[in-house]
């Protein structure tokens, strides 16, 4: 094996003053106070100079980027957009996702009967998310998911359901990976055709 | 013997072959669609052109007699093209329906596209709208957007299942295929055609939106529903049978294999018995595996001591030979009677590959001589016996006795004992002293003998966990009822070294040999 020195920074010697104690403690309070002051007079004059938030009641904006747990679109007729495919099931290297697909009388004949996800060994990878054809499944920003029951971790089609507007911002998020400009959209296409 | 020359490689070739089969045999991949080794040619789909050294152009080489010192290109940038160039037409039309298609995965469109394809449309233009879901059949659904108009269905509607139901309908770009108006697809190896097909546009309804491919385990089997011995692949996924598929064994089943075979695999998934009970009268009390196996071996041996004309054996034709041999042997030494035969269910048959026997080792009952011989107590006189109160007690396995014996109850009320080895949940084990969970094909391992007494290898699809095969079964109660069996499970290889050793038919059969295709007996 290779060997490799590393350097490494060792406190310094112990200056006099550090040794007398009560004098650290002054010292400790006076940085303590000036925080405190300078917080509360910025906090009277309406003007915010600490970084911590007041969660839960305040929340932190997250960017799109950020993955939480994954749920299912719902589409605005009430319905999943998923297809029950399988191919989320498939990459998932945890095996967490669970699908039993089903027919439907509608135009698109699939869906997912059963769709459960186990977050309990979910751990957000979002491979699920890239895997799928339909936009179906997205990370959203939920995280608050923990749960005092051991059966609470599953979570079954009609709880991972989310509005699609509500997750407008992921999905344009990563719409980024595949838009094209060179591809011409429907409605382009339409009108090209009527040209003719 | 022709030689020739494929991308730099000198193989040789039967004369009069076609180049693409014996290119397929050599290992060299060349797509197709339309061509399968056991239908007509047809030269539709334009996929397998190769460039052939003389020829003026590309050359579809599914029609193209091998000849003697030919120069074949299979996979050089111009035949790449050219293959591009037909993916390109196919897909102007084809619905982007991978998600919700079952081929998806096994789907020859799929694979070709992601390996010679353009991965990009040119074509801006709406596709082509056509019939889903059409209901061409009992067992078969359509899709008409999805075909590629290969014809392997209506070449095979006319030269295997000669029924001819299917055609392509109308010319050019608005060609379909459909059923004959007022026909339906209803033949008795229809879902054949939703094999073939290489799309997604004939599909099985029984597999219709059940399960994805890939998550699909296959196994290598044989059907167990009639006496032709189908080579099938038994395809399981979450610890349940999802579909059975043909196999291809050009001694048996060519490339096929019947509707009522391929459907007949629920018995596996549902309304199994999993424990033993004991005690007559529902519900029987459940017992473990030794209280059971006790009680089964004191009543038959009881009776067995007093008069070995009191007992009778019934022989299920579904046992493999490994197990009819130790049943045989565990009839002979553990009850010591002569009286068994084998209760043989019985249908309808044709002259394809359907056979009369709805079971699949009746011929090897009858070879380790597990059946009733002439001139010996057969099951219609075993069940006299039963009547006139002479025989008093049954060691059954399986339950087609009871339908054999037209589902009388009084029959089996009359029995003193009766102890039934049965894998479903069936009338029968409401009379049986002792019932004993047997095992499905699909969970053991050992071979059947077909009709034309060809041995063949059944292999374990399903993982039954703790427990027993009906071969264990035999060995326990043989030892409660004083054999000599040396301790240790039950072994079908070594078994089948015994049945090699004592029955001359099968002197040429081994484990390994069995393994793949099969191996026939030899007429005596
Ligand atoms: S985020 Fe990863 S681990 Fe969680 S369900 Fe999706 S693929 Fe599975
Ligand atoms: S990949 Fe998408 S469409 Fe497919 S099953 Fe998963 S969520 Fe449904
Ligand atoms: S339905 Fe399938 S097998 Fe029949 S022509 Fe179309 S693609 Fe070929
Ligand atoms: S013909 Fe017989 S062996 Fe073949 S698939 Fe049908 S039932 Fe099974
Ligand atoms: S396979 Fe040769 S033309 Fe279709």
């Amino acid at each position: 094996m290779a060997s490799r020195v590393v350097t490494v920074e060792r406190p310094p010697r112990l200056r006099a003053v550090d040794t007398m104690g009560p004098l650290l403690i002054v010292r400790g309070l006076l940085v303590t106070a000036r925080h405190f002051f300078r917080n509360l007079f910025a906090f009277m004059r309406g003007r915010r100079t600490i970084a911590t938030i007041l969660y839960p009641e305040e929340k932190m904006a997250w960017s799109p980027a950020m993955r939480g747990m994954p749920v299912l679109v719902q589409m605005e007729n009430g319905k999943e957009r998923c297809v029950a495919c399988g191919l989320c099931e498939w990459a998932c290297p945890v095996d967490c996702i669970t699908i039993y697909p089903a027919e439907t009388a509608d135009e698109i004949e699939r869906y997912p009967e059963i769709f459960d996800i186990d977050m309990s060994r979910c751990m957000f990878c979002g491979f699920c998310e890239e895997a799928c054809p339909e936009e179906a499944i997205v990370m959203s920003q939920r995280v608050a998911i923990a749960t005092t029951e051991w059966r609470g971790s599953l979570w079954h089609k009609r709880d991972l359901l989310v509005p699609v507007h509500e997750l407008d911002p992921r999905l344009r998020y990563i719409r980024r990976g595949y838009d094209r400009p060179d591809v011409p959209t429907p409605a382009q296409t339409a009108e090209r055709l009527e040209k003719r | 013997m022709a030689k020739i020359t494929v991308d730099g490689t000198v193989i040789e070739v039967p004369d009069g072959s076609m180049l693409l089969p014996a290119l397929l045999d050599h290992g060299v991949q060349v797509p197709h669609y339309c061509f399968h080794p056991k239908l007509s040619i047809d030269g539709s789909c334009r996929m397998c052109l190769v460039k052939v050294e003389g020829m003026p152009k590309l050359t579809i080489s599914c029609n193209t007699p091998v000849r003697d010192g030919m120069v074949v290109d299979s996979r050089g940038p111009e035949v790449a093209k050219a293959r591009q160039g037909v993916l390109e037409l196919l897909l102007v039309n084809h619905p982007l329906d991978c998600p919700i298609c079952d081929q998806a995965g096994e789907c020859y469109l799929q694979d070709y596209a992601f390996e010679y394809g353009t991965r990009e449309a040119r074509t801006q233009e709406p596709r082509r709208k056509l019939l889903k879901r059409v209901d061409i059949g009992p067992r078969v659904v359509l899709d008409q957007e999805r075909c590629i108009l290969c014809r392997r269905c209506v070449r095979f509607c006319r030269e295997i299942s000669e029924t001819a139901e299917l055609a392509v309908f109308n010319m050019g770009d608005r060609s379909v295929i459909d059923t004959f108006p007022g026909e339906a697809l209803t033949n008795d190896y229809s879902i054949c055609t939703a094999d073939i097909c290489p799309v997604g546009a004939l599909l099985s309804k029984d597999f219709h939106h059940k399960m994805r491919v890939w998550f699909i385990d296959e196994m290598e089997s044989i059907c167990p529903s009639c006496a032709n011995g189908c080579n099938i692949k038994i395809g399981t996924a979450r610890r349940e049978i999802q579909r059975l598929l043909p196999r291809r064994n050009d001694a048996v089943n060519e490339t096929w294999m019947c509707d009522y075979g391929r459907l007949r695999y629920g018995f596996v998934n549902d309304d199994r018995v999993r424990v033993p009970t004991v005690g007559r009268g529902t519900p029987a009390i459940t017992a473990t595996w030794d209280d059971a196996l006790d009680e089964a071996a004191r009543r038959l041996g009881a009776l067995a001591r007093t008069d070995g004309r009191a007992l009778a054996a019934i022989v299920s034709p579904h046992l493999t030979n490994e197990e009819l041999f130790v049943y045989g042997q565990l009839v002979a030494g553990g009850l010591r009677t002569a009286q068994r035969d084998a209760a043989i269910p019985l249908g309808p048959a044709d002259d394809y590959l359907i056979k009369a026997e709805k079971a699949a080792n009746g011929r090897g009952a009858r070879d380790l001589g597990l059946a009733a011989r002439s001139g010996e107590l057969d099951l219609a006189a075993i069940r006299a016996g039963v009547e006139t109160g002479t025989i008093r007690g049954l060691l059954v396995t399986g339950t087609d006795v009871w339908e054999l014996w037209g589902e009388r109850a009084d029959i089996f009320e009359r029995l003193e004992t009766l102890v039934v080895v049965a894998a479903n949940a069936h009338p029968l084990l409401g009379f049986a002293d002792v019932v004993l969970p047997g095992l499905t094909f699909a969970e053991k391992n050992g071979t059947f003998t077909n009709h034309a007494g060809r041995v063949q290898r059944i292999r374990r699809a399903l993982d039954p966990g703790e427990q027993p095969s009906d071969g264990d079964i035999f060995l326990a109660l043989g030892r409660r009822l004083g054999m000599e069996i040396p301790p240790g499970p039950f072994e079908p290889a070594a078994v089948l070294r015994e049945i090699v050793a004592s029955v001359p038919a099968y002197r040429d059969v081994t484990w390994d040999a069995v393994g793949g295709l099969g191996v026939p007996t030899i007429e005596a």
